[in-house]
């Protein structure tokens, strides 16, 4: 019995390894191609010789690339992306948490209905507006097209944040002499804190992976590392070592953001079911 | 009491709330005075917590007016409302040390002491409650009993129009809680100040209300005080609700004579009332008002069914005919009852209740008699 049980768990633990092999081997793929040497691009066995010049060249600007803007931009339109919807969805989630009225449920739906859209099926409504409007290839319309992406998001996992906290803890603040904005902020958002740090790190990967806003919206000055990266293979011949050194570079901030934010992301996920 | 000369603080005129298709409140009427320590008891479900919450204006009725100091406060916000509560489910601040707890009425706009006068203040109730060795402490470290405490504090520690509180002991162990009950009444805060208190349990309702109201179905009942709801209850269910051992209720009917008569005969008394002859009736003695042997007023016989120690007193059942009453007698004297064994019963004509007989619809009203 116990030698079969045994048997079951190495077998099981090579099906896991298979997995994990059959997982990583894009990643691994992708590692390998950015250290190779551009004249080994094209062979396929695994002796090269490595280097980092691959990504030299992508931080370093050349090419005519400048891929240090394009992370910087990344950065600053997912930032402000779910900065933006924080601040509004928040107390949006909150209010249809808490106040339940004729049309109410009508309209979370439709909020939530921008996320089924394809994003295809906008853009070029939106990319004539952007040009009229001045806002192609700007920081704010790119922040404000995103919001079509992390706002839904942010107003729907916090709305269960807190309809999973009881409504007496702010009538208990009400009459402890708070007003309502006071309640929520001083009872309501501090106990949602794992919420908020789930739904930010959500969010953020949500802007950073996105890709088709930026291809139509931004040509130069507001593009993010998912279209910049692409530039590599324009040209007479397309250099597929500095696309994968750029790649992984820009897979780092959502990667450091997770790990720091893991503490509370746990206690995020399993926040409904361990409430006493 | 002094509750005709002392002004209203509390009126509730003919509130009603629903949620959904389930009445809450059903045309509630409510008057506590100022000052007054006034008792709401009633089963769970009854409309209790409705009723405080429609008095601190967290609940909207869908009719009827809330009167605080005479003043109508349709439209008045929870805080302006200047009555504090306490929750049954505590609601504490889970992120929160029960210092910061007890300190949060003190710290808001409309309660703000400065922070030194705040502590005192903070110290006092927590000696009171007895939680000064808790205050550091995250309520998540607290027992059920003492999170009650730092709950009660919070209402206690600041000046309040009124009371309103929701079970405020019903969790806390049986020896602390008929020592808090004791001592509830007496906290100059509580002496001061208008009071509400919720509760099921009508041992507590009859040892600190001033006044009682027993609410049923979203409805008072019958309000009074103490010895009023005792000895003249409104029905069978307000007289079942009070007193343990609960009261006897013998069914029977009216004779020509405007006497008692139960179905088998075996039970036969004078009441004197001008109920139609025929008429299904109950009649109600409580058990610490029957007396084994003779003794003053009517008399009855019966057998020993059963004898159940109480402690000091012991709790026997006796049958008379085919019914059962119990009674309690002290124990010295019930020592040699032995099952079968025939006992003479008295009760005095005063301690005899009267109901018309419970109908499916509603439970019997107490009929007068002389």
């Amino acid at each position: 019995m116990t030698m079969r049980k045994r048997l079951l768990g190495w077998l099981a633990d090579a099906a896991l390894i298979l997995y994990f092999l059959f997982a990583l081997f894009p990643i691994a793929w992708m590692v390998i191609l950015s250290l190779k040497p551009t004249n080994e691009l094209f062979s396929t066995y695994f002796s090269f010789s490595p280097t980092l010049d691959g990504y030299r060249t992508v931080l370093g600007d050349s090419e005519g690339i400048p891929f240090v803007r394009f992370f910087v931009n990344s950065l600053v339109v997912s930032l402000g992306a779910v900065a933006l919807s924080l601040l509004v969805g928040l107390p949006a989630a909150y209010a249809s948490a808490r106040w339940r009225f004729k049309g109410s449920e009508n309209l979370m739906f439709t909020l939530l209905s921008f996320r089924f859209a394809p994003e295809l099926t906008v853009i070029i409504p939106l990319f004539v507006l952007y040009q009229k409007l001045g806002l192609f290839d700007t920081y704010v319309g790119m922040v404000w097209v995103l919001q079509l992406v992390t706002l839904p998001l942010t107003v729907w996992i916090m709305r269960s944040y807190f309809a999973d906290l009881t409504p007496e803890l702010e009538q208990a603040a009400l009459l402890d002499g708070y007003t309502r904005k006071q309640a929520f902020v001083r009872v309501a958002l501090p106990l949602v804190k794992p919420g908020v740090a789930a739904v930010s790190l959500l969010a953020f990967i949500f802007a950073w992976n996105n890709f088709v806003f930026p291809l139509i919206l931004t040509s130069n000055e507001a593009q993010t590392v998912t279209v910049g990266a692409l530039s590599f293979l324009g040209g007479d011949r397309p250099k597929y070592n500095l696309t994968a050194a750029a790649a992984l570079v820009s897979v780092v901030p959502p990667l450091l953001l997770a790990l720091t934010i893991q503490r509370y992301l746990v206690r995020g996920l399993s926040f409904g079911a361990v409430k006493s | 009491m002094s509750t005709a000369i002392a002004s209203t603080a509390i009126a509730l005129r003919g509130i009603r709330k629903a949620y959904g298709r389930t009445t809450a409140l059903d045309g509630l009427e409510l008057k506590v005075a100022e000052g007054e320590f006034f008792c709401l008891l009633g089963p769970s479900g009854a409309g209790k917590t409705t009723t405080l919450k429609t008095i601190a204006g967290l609940e909207q009725p869908d009719a009827g007016t809330v009167e605080l100091d005479g003043k109508d406060m349709r439209g008045v916000e929870p805080y302006d409302r200047g009555v504090a509560m306490c929750f049954e489910s505590y609601a504490l601040y889970p992120h929160k040390s029960a210092y910061d707890n007890l300190a949060s009425p003190l710290r808001s706009p409309r309660h703000r002491l400065p922070a030194a006068k705040a502590r005192e203040r903070i110290g006092e109730i927590a000696e009171l409650l007895g939680i000064s060795a808790l205050l550091d402490r995250p309520v998540g470290q607290l027992s059920n009993g003492q999170r009650q405490r730092v709950a009660l504090g919070r209402v206690l520690v600041r000046p309040a129009r009124a009371f309103l509180l929701d079970e405020p002991l019903s969790h806390l162990d049986a020896k602390l809680r008929q020592q808090m009950r004791a001592e509830l009444k007496a906290i100059g805060a509580v002496q001061r100040t208008t009071t509400l208190y919720v509760t099921h349990d009508s041992v507590e309702a009859l040892a600190l209300g001033d006044r009682i109201g027993v609410i049923r179905d979203g409805r008072i009942v019958q309000t009074g005080t103490r010895e009023e709801i005792w000895y003249r209850p409104y029905d069978t269910e307000v007289a079942r609700a009070f007193g343990r051992p609960r009261i006897n209720l013998l069914p029977g009917t009216m004779t020509p004579d405007r006497g008692f008569r139960s179905p088998d005969g075996k039970v036969e008394l004078p009441m004197l009332s001008d109920t139609t002859p025929g008429t299904d009736v109950l009649i109600g003695v409580r058990p610490r008002d029957l007396t084994l042997g003779e003794g003053a007023g009517h008399q009855l016989t019966g057998t020993v069914y059963v004898t159940e120690v109480l402690g000091r007193s012991v709790e026997v059942t006796v049958r008379l005919g085919e019914q059962h009453v119990s009674l309690v007698a002290p124990r010295g004297e019930v020592t040699a009852l032995r099952p079968d064994d025939p006992v003479r019963l008295s009760v005095r004509p005063e301690n005899l209740l009267l109901f018309e007989a419970d109908r499916p619809e509603r439970p019997g009203r107490r009929i007068d008699h002389e």
